[in-house]
């Protein structure tokens, strides 16, 4: 049993003292006694003499009334502390409450027909019921970033607005990210505010603002320390300097969660509180993709994978249409774990937007749709800065290639000029191509350099030899369908890149092909020439790529994923909540962007830069447009496995613990409080009836 | 407190009808300044025997049995009892006190004074019916049934609020030489200072005292419940109670005691203590249980 005061003031407790003392004095200087007159009170005083012995006593032991009154004031005075007991006792005084507002919270499988979202609210709820005055609480929500809706705080009523504002995401979960700035706010001593202070406010920024959004290391760690010491307060642990207890930290999920065990949780004691059921039907879109068939023109093909992530055998109807068209429909049938396969084709050519719908009735609608989008067609801008170089104009002007780009071929001596200054700054072309030459300022586009390094963070790794290939990474779309065993280089270097680049062909001297980032853009680089002029002046093969059939396939896949021309058939989808760079061309600098059947917005190009889109919460086929020309599509889908496998995990890996659930033991604190009341209640009713029996 | 009904006369004539085959009893030999109807326990001239006695110089020779000194050779006297009259005095408490009830325990107690006063009358005794205090004074010494009319008469007269302890009533009453006799006292013993002192003063006077202690039923049996201010009639004093069944029933007790230390204290001095309500039919009373007690045969 333990008792929460309803006030904070002493001078209301001096009021609620002084309440029984005045029920007491009105009872001695009780005004109204209704006059009688009897003819002795010979009797009476007889009667009551020895009563007028210890009279106070008397009065007090014989008077039910009072007694009566007293008791319903008592009970009144004890409701007011809300009294009531935990099931279990909690150690720490302080605690943070973790929150998980990915997509798999949104499982309706709760009870009463709660999501798991509302359902681990329900919970944090009852907790914050069972803080007293001396403990305190951080709320945080998580998705793929974490969010402080209310730093350490005494409270409880600033929590429970907190967590009002909690909101779901159709995000995935980055529980690292989380546990990380959390971890960090922990080790800084709380700032305690009193009941009804007004602010409460840490460095995370005040409730409401998304305060702490991702960055571990900007926001939460071991900054926060010396901030409070610089503030001069201290915790009850320590002063500046000193220790700061550890921390419970009660994880609210579903377990849905990427593994977090690279951490060292040194300042918290976790705890996982499991919400939702081990046993769940989910049928999920994993994949859908659709895109202009490249054998069969004029048709479409749509292609997606359902799987069952549930735990129990399912199956349903998968619907594909096209706004309200129907389109053509599909039965899977899955035991938990299989995955299946779905192909349409469709003879429509006049469509772009797809929805695929499983028509389950699994407890998560969030996976049983799914978006695609066709892009317009679309035109590769390239530049081609050369000496001359047959093989590469030659693939550059394949059926297939010139469908989709715009060749200008330019000498080396352009790189020089002030119009190449003024359309490299201005990035109008999708794509540079510097065969055996490189700008004195890179341009803001991807570039292909051939035989040359394209900037100073490139450097060759070695001298000149004739390489020989001994791996290539046939998972990147830039080698696609691209066989290159047989391939034959009389001379080349190894190649060393900036941080992060990719070596694509390996040779046994070490990168030949490669490829890097720089601002936003990609440098791919050929660590050898593919035509050769000679000292004389004539032209030598230095490889026999271009004689093999990979040649032109990888001019195309150069074209497609550097110049932006893959995205040209098939649409981009992404995960909700991701930015996306829109695919424009560099003339148009401001875009409408329209969910179907949702909202709009309209984005503007920054000098110098590609235009950003970030509204990408809800999933949806989104259509850009300029004026009245459709420029740019792109779906927003959840498909993470991660998400959709929603039988709850039975433990979670939180830093270098494995954290078991907590499932039916939560702490519920009881409250008695109402029935105090309703006792004060039936007390006042006896009160009543004995006085009305005395009076009447 | 109730007014007194006037309309309604004090004594019915069926009821003056069964008073008048009664007669009062005394327990005392009282002697009688007049030949009365009442048999004394005095030897003297009647119809009716008492006993034989053997003769002595001197006595009358008309009281002489010849037939038994025909018979027996020896002379007897004849006694016959002799007829006088009784002095009776019926004191009426006429404080305010009396004047609870319904009907009040003045009216009660003015019925039974006028009974057996009536009674008294009938049987040719000296019948007193008189208030205690000042009213006291102007009641009339009445004789023969003739006199009914004045009893009646002065005993509507009487009012409540003639507020004189009993022992200052007894006192003048006592005063004003009233001698042996039957005193009926009807009261309802409320004083503060006390009632023995009168009851006292009675018995010294060598009367054969009959107390009827009158209580109204919110005497006996208090209406009473909650916080209070009980104030008393006659004096204005007030006690602040608060009634609850828990001093309810202390007064119940103290009301039997007093009952009790009444009767006790009566019956040690010979004095006949009988306990009436209020609410009890007068000629119920009068002819039954006055009957029963030896008030009247």
């Amino acid at each position: 049993m333990n008792w929460i005061p309803a006030f904070g003031e002493p001078w209301a407790w001096t009021l609620l003292a002084a309440v029984p003392v005045v029920i007491v004095l009105m009872y001695f200087l009780k005004l109204r006694r209704v006059p009688v007159e009897i003819p002795s009170t010979y009797l009476w005083a007889k009667t009551i003499e020895d009563l007028h012995v210890n009279s106070l006593l008397q009065r007090l032991r014989r008077n039910l009334l009072l007694f009566l009154q007293l008791l319903a004031v008592a009970l009144a005075a004890i409701a007011l502390f809300r009294p009531g007991f935990r099931d279990q006792a909690e150690g720490r005084q302080r605690a943070v409450f973790l929150l998980d507002a990915s997509a798999s919270m949104a499982a309706v499988d709760g009870e009463a027909g709660t999501s798991r979202f509302d359902e681990a609210r329900r919970r944090i709820a009852e907790r914050i019921d069972t803080m007293t005055d001396t403990d305190s609480a951080m709320l945080v929500q998580f998705s793929d970033r974490a969010e402080v809706l209310q730093p350490f705080t005494s409270d409880r009523e600033r929590l429970r607005a907190a967590l009002e504002r909690a909101r779901l995401s159709r995000r995935g979960a980055d529980l690292a990210d989380a546990l990380t700035l959390v971890d960090g706010l922990a080790a800084s001593p709380d700032r305690r505010a009193a009941p009804g202070a007004s602010t409460d406010e840490s460095s995370m920024g005040g409730p409401g603002k998304t305060g702490g959004t991702a960055g571990a290391g900007e926001n939460g760690g071991p900054s926060e320390n010396g901030e409070s010491s610089e503030n001069g307060e201290s915790s009850e642990n320590g002063g500046p300097g000193g220790s700061v207890p550890r921390a419970d930290l009660h994880l609210f999920s579903d377990g849905g969660l990427p593994a977090a065990t690279e951490l060292n949780l040194a300042n918290l004691a976790p705890r996982y509180h499991a919400v939702g059921r081990s046993e769940v039907k989910n049928l999920a879109i994993t994949a859908f993709s659709a895109d202009r068939s490249r054998n069969r023109p004029g048709k479409v093909d749509v292609i997606a994978t359902v799987a069952n992530l549930g735990t129990t055998d399912a199956s349903a109807p998968v619907v594909l249409s096209s706004g309200d068209d129907l389109l053509d429909a599909s039965e899977v049938e899955l035991e938990p774990g299989e995955q299946t396969g779905i192909a349409f084709t469709l003879e429509r050519e006049d469509l772009d937007r797809f929805t695929l719908t499983l028509e389950s009735d699994d407890p998560f609608p969030l996976d049983d749709r799914a978006f695609a989008v066709l892009a317009p067609p679309r035109v590769v801008n390239v530049l081609l800065v050369t000496p001359g170089n047959d093989p590469l104009e030659l693939g550059l002007t394949t059926e297939r290639a010139a469908a989709i780009c715009r060749t200008e071929t330019v000498p080396p001596s352009y790189l020089e000029t002030d119009a190449f200054a003024a359309r490299s700054a201005a990035g109008t072309d999708d794509l540079i191509v510097f065969d055996r030459c490189r700008p004195t300022r890179m341009p803001r586009t991807d570039t292909f350099s051939i035989g040359e390094l394209p900037h100073d963070g490139w450097s060759w790794d070695g001298e000149p030899t004739t390489p020989l290939v001994v791996d290539f990474d046939r998972t990147h779309p830039l080698l696609r369908y691209v066989e290159l065993y047989s391939l034959l280089i009389f001379r080349g270097r190894a190649l060393a890149g900036p941080e992060g680049f990719r070596s694509l062909v390996t040779a046994d001297s070490g990168p030949l092909i490669a490829i890097g980032e720089r601002d936003g853009y990609q440098d791919l680089v050929l660590g050898f020439e593919i035509i050769t002029t000679e000292e004389s002046g004539g032209t030598q093969a230095n490889t026999n790529w271009y004689a093999e059939r990979t040649w032109p396939v990888f001019v195309l896949n150069v074209l497609r994923t550097l110049g932006g021309a893959a995205e040209a058939t098939g649409g981009r989808s992404f995960r909700p909540g991701r930015p996306v760079r829109l695919r424009v061309d560099a003339t148009v600098d401001e875009v409408t962007i329209r969910r179907d059947g949702g909202e709009r917005w309209t984005s503007k190009r920054e000098p110098g830069r590609g235009i950003d889109f970030t509204e990408t919460g809800r999933p949806g086929n989104y259509h850009v447009r300029s004026g009245e020309r459709t420029v740019d599509a792109f779906s927003v889908n959840l498909f993470d496995r991660r998400e959709s496998e929603l039988a709850t995990a039975p433990e979670v890996e939180l830093g270098y613990e494995s954290v078991a659930a907590d499932v039916g033991s939560e702490s519920r604190r009881r409250e008695f409080w109402r029935w105090l009341l309703i006792g004060m209640l039936g007390v006042l009713v006896a009160e009543w009836w004995v006085y009305s029996r005395r009076v009447g | 407190m109730t007014a007194e009904t006037a309309t309604e006369p004090l004594l019915s004539p069926e009821f003056l009808g069964k008073l008048e085959r009664m007669e009062l009893v005394s327990r005392k030999i009282f002697r009688g300044r007049m030949k009365g109807e009442r048999i004394s326990r005095r030897k003297g001239q009647s119809v009716e025997f008492a006993d034989f006695r053997n003769y002595v110089a001197g006595d009358d020779l008309r009281l002489i049995d010849w037939n038994l000194y025909a018979r027996l050779d020896q002379l007897f006297l004849k006694l016959f009892r002799e007829e006088e009259d009784l002095r009776f005095n019926a004191l009426i408490d006429a404080s305010d006190s009396m004047n609870f009830g319904d009907p009040t325990k003045l009216r009660v107690a003015k019925q039974i004074a006028g009974a057996l006063g009536y009674v008294g009358l009938c049987r040719a005794d000296r019948v007193r019916v008189a208030a205690l205090g000042p009213d006291g004074d102007r009641a009339p010494t009445l004789r023969g049934r003739a006199s009914l009319p004045r009893m009646v008469g002065y005993l509507d007269s009487l009012r409540a609020g003639r507020n004189v302890s009993l022992h200052d009533g007894v006192k003048r009453f006592c005063a004003l030489g009233s001698g042996p006799g039957i005193t009926l006292l009807v009261t309802d013993l409320m004083d503060k200072q006390g009632y023995e002192t009168a009851l006292r003063m009675l018995v010294g006077r060598r009367m054969d005292v009959f107390l009827v202690h009158l209580l109204s039923p919110a005497e006996t049996d208090p209406p009473l419940q909650g916080d209070r201010r009980l104030i008393d009639v006659e004096d204005g004093e007030a006690k602040e109670i608060t009634v609850t069944p828990y001093v309810l029933g202390r007064y119940r007790k103290t009301l039997e005691a007093f009952i009790e230390g009444a009767k006790a204290f009566s019956s040690r001095r010979g004095i006949v203590y009988l306990p009436v309500r209020s609410d009890q039919p007068v000629e119920d009373v009068v002819t039954r249980y006055l009957r029963e007690r030896g008030v009247v045969r």
